[in-house]
Parts: structure tokens; C-alpha cells; sequence
């Protein structure tokens, strides 16, 4: 008996003293973790709106401030780049959606009169790395840039509609997933983008 | 324990070289060296979480109850790969972002808790450390010669930096994860020859 309180009392403090320490690590780095999520967010809208998402925390935040304006809609904050003039040139649409294993977080970028696709980046999703984590990759992603889209656009894989894009091999249920949510964007958001960037 | 420090050495980075006469921790080998610095990263933190679990067990050794010892190992190995990932995501975030899960899965490498089973359970304390330590030593060298070739080969560059005055075809393949597996088999059977008695004087 004496022996199973020990082993018990043991593993209680064995872990208790490893759970302090991790949780004393994790609430003093949290802020630089939270901070550095924010300029990778930064990036993937730079990305989209189609600025330079290149460069170090300091350059990203100073573009960003430059040149993206956030307007409030009910499908959450699109964020606007405007030219010199005030007029604007591209809007990054937040999107969420079911990917395979989890939720997917992103944006796409369409352009001013909202019938181009300017970018798709992924802020957030829990996809297979080396497999469905492949729709991080450009060679995916830049299929997307330039496609003619409307709300009743439906994107397929294969030809469709005169543009092509492909799927990830080894990745079908990822790579429709995607398609799911971007069709969904564009059929239920895309309207309400015109309202809330059109006043 | 009758074994100096300079055997520790000798056989970790050497004789009885983890991934390559062990064939230990072969699943980070092959994702992660696609770029040096990838790997070093990789190396580093590896050798950080076997030295400071080495010698964490090795000074609770006496205090571990036999029965549930595994349990124990992990508890710790993973708290300090916890440290690690957490460390590289608020100070590497880009290193962070390449390693992806890999950096979580040096909780399963089979180095470390191959070097706390078999080694930091009945040795002292700083002895164990040094077997840690040089137990990923060894892992991380591995790790460099075959990124080493792979970069080489793959992008024409060494540590990132584009090697000037070469201009040859980049091999794709050895981007791909089944290059490191063509360099870890041929360095496994360089390392098998070297150390295998030798045939017709079989004892």
C-alpha cells in the first residue's frame, strides 16, 4: 500500500512541478507568439490584395498600415487597398469553412469590381502536412489568381470554363473541401461584399 | 560505470551512431532535410531535449518507481519539447512554420527515450547529460551531411546561400522526401561495411 501512495504521490508531483514550468514559459513568450500570428495574418492579406508580403515584421506592419483600410461587414472585417487617389483596387474577403480535419481560416482577394480573384492564402487550417497541408503551397494557390468569378460562378477541378485548376494529388477531400468553401463564399458573401464596400 | 567521456563521445557520434548504426529517429531524418538550416534547427533542438531529459532522469533515477518509469520519461521528455516548440514559435516563427509538426515529434523520436532506457537509468547524472548531449551531436551531424547533399543537389546552395559560378541542372528528386532515403541507405551500408566483421573471418 505504502508503495502505491508513493508512485501516485510521485507522478502528482512529478507533473505538477513540469506543468508549472511549462505554463510559466508559455504566459511569457504568448505575446511575441500572439504578435508574430498577427504579422503572418498581415502577410497572407498583403498576399491577397496583391502587395508584397515579403520583408520583416517591421516592414510588413508599416505596409500594411499604409495601404489596407478595414471596413466592418457582417461577414466579418474585408480589409481595402486603395490607390493614391482613394479609389479601390482590391478587397481581401475573410472565409471560414470545413476543411478534412478542421476548420480552414482565410482570405480571398478579389478586385475592384468584384468579377477577378486576385489571391487565396490560408491563415489557419489543421490539413495532413505533405498532403492537404499542400494547399499552403503557391503553385496551388496561384491557380487562383486571375479566375473570372461571379455569385453564381461554381469553380470545378479539371477545364472548367475555359480555366484550369488542379487539385493536390493525393489530397482530393482537402482539395474539395476548398472548393466547397470558396463556391459558398462566392454564392453567399460575395453579395454582401457589394453592400458593405458600395455603401 | 567503468565508461569515460571520451567513449561517450567515441560511440555517440561514431561507433554506435543513433541514426546511422542504431537506425533511430529515421522518420525526422528524411522530412526535415531538405534545408541545412531546417536541419540544424532541427539537430538543436533535439540535442537540447535528449541533454536536459538525460539529465533530469538520470537525477530522478532513484526516485523513479520502476513500474512506472515510461510514464515518467515521457512526462518530461515532452515537457521540454513543449519548451522547444514554444521557443521556436515566438523566436523562429518562419523555422517554426518549416518544421511544422516535426518539432512536436521529437517527442516520439526514439532517441531520446532509447538514451534515457538504456543509458541515463543507471548512470549519474552529468555522464548521462554528455551521452545526451552527444547522443544528438551525433543525430545532427547525420542530419547536416545528408541536407548537405540534398540542398547541394537539389537548390545549388549550402546554408541558403546560392553557390556562385554553378550552373548544372537541379536534381527535384532530392528535394523529395525519397532522396533522403537513397543517402540514408547508402550512408547506413557505408557504416555497416566499416563496422561488420570482415567476410570469410567470421568469428
Amino acid at each position: 500500500m505504502k508503495n502505491a501512495f508513493y508512485t501516485v504521490g510521485f507522478m502528482l508531483a512529478v507533473s505538477a512541478v513540469f506543468a508549472l514550468v511549462l505554463s510559466l514559459a508559455n504566459a511569457f513568450y504568448l505575446p511575441t507568439i500572439e504578435a508574430n500570428d498577427q504579422i503572418d495574418e498581415m502577410r497572407d492579406i498583403l498576399y491577397v490584395l496583391r502587395l508584397d508580403p515579403d520583408g520583416d515584421a517591421d516592414a510588413i506592419l508599416a505596409r500594411y498600415n499604409d495601404a489596407v483600410e478595414t471596413i466592418s461587414s457582417p461577414i466579418g472585417d474585408i480589409h481595402a487597398r486603395r490607390d493614391e487617389g482613394g479609389a479601390p483596387v482590391t478587397y481581401a474577403v475573410p472565409f471560414t469553412g470545413a476543411g478534412l480535419w478542421g476548420s480552414m481560416r482565410g482570405y480571398i482577394g478579389v478586385n475592384a469590381e468584384l468579377d477577378e480573384m486576385t489571391g487565396l492564402a490560408f491563415t489557419e487550417h489543421s490539413e495532413t502536412p505533405g498532403l492537404g497541408g499542400r494547399i499552403d503551397e503557391l503553385v496551388y494557390r496561384e491557380q487562383f489568381i486571375g479566375l473570372p468569378i461571379a455569385s453564381d460562378t461554381r469553380l470545378a477541378y479539371g477545364a472548367a470554363g475555359g480555366e484550369t485548376i488542379d487539385a493536390i494529388t493525393g489530397a482530393t477531400s482537402t482539395s474539395n473541401a476548398v472548393l466547397s468553401i470558396l463556391n459558398r463564399v462566392l454564392s453567399d458573401n460575395l453579395p454582401e461584399v457589394e453592400v458593405a464596400v458600395n455603401g | 560505470m567503468a565508461e569515460g567521456l571520451r567513449q561517450v563521445i567515441s560511440r555517440n557520434v561514431w561507433k554506435d551512431n543513433q541514426v546511422l548504426r542504431q537506425i533511430l529517429g529515421i522518420c525526422s531524418s528524411l522530412a526535415v532535410t531538405n534545408l541545412m538550416t531546417n536541419s540544424l534547427v532541427m539537430g538543436l533542438g533535439l540535442t537540447f531535449v535528449t541533454t536536459l531529459s538525460s539529465l533530469t532522469i538520470s537525477m530522478l533515477r532513484n526516485l523513479i518507481p520502476h513500474r512506472i518509469r515510461m510514464i515518467v520519461q515521457t512526462l518530461i521528455i515532452a515537457s521540454y519539447v513543449i519548451l522547444v516548440d514554444i521557443f521556436l514559435k515566438a523566436n523562429l516563427p518562419d523555422i517554426s512554420k518549416a518544421l511544422g509538426p516535426y518539432v512536436g515529434l521529437i517527442i516520439t523520436n526514439c532517441i531520446i527515450m532509447g538514451r534515457a532506457e538504456a543509458y541515463a537509468q543507471k548512470n549519474p547524472p552529468l555522464l548521462s547529460a554528455a551521452d545526451g548531449l552527444f547522443a544528438g551531436i551525433g543525430y545532427t551531424l547525420v542530419l547536416l551531411i545528408i541536407a548537405f547533399i540534398r540542398e547541394f543537389l537539389g537548390f545549388g546552395s549550402v546554408f541558403g546561400w546560392q553557390i556562385p559560378f554553378l550552373n548544372f541542372e537541379k536534381w527535384t528528386i532530392m528535394v523529395m522526401p525519397p532522396a533522403a532515403f537513397f543517402i540514408i541507405g547508402v550512408l547506413i551500408w557505408v557504416m555497416a561495411n566499416l563496422f561488420a566483421p570482415k567476410s570469410g573471418k567470421k568469428s
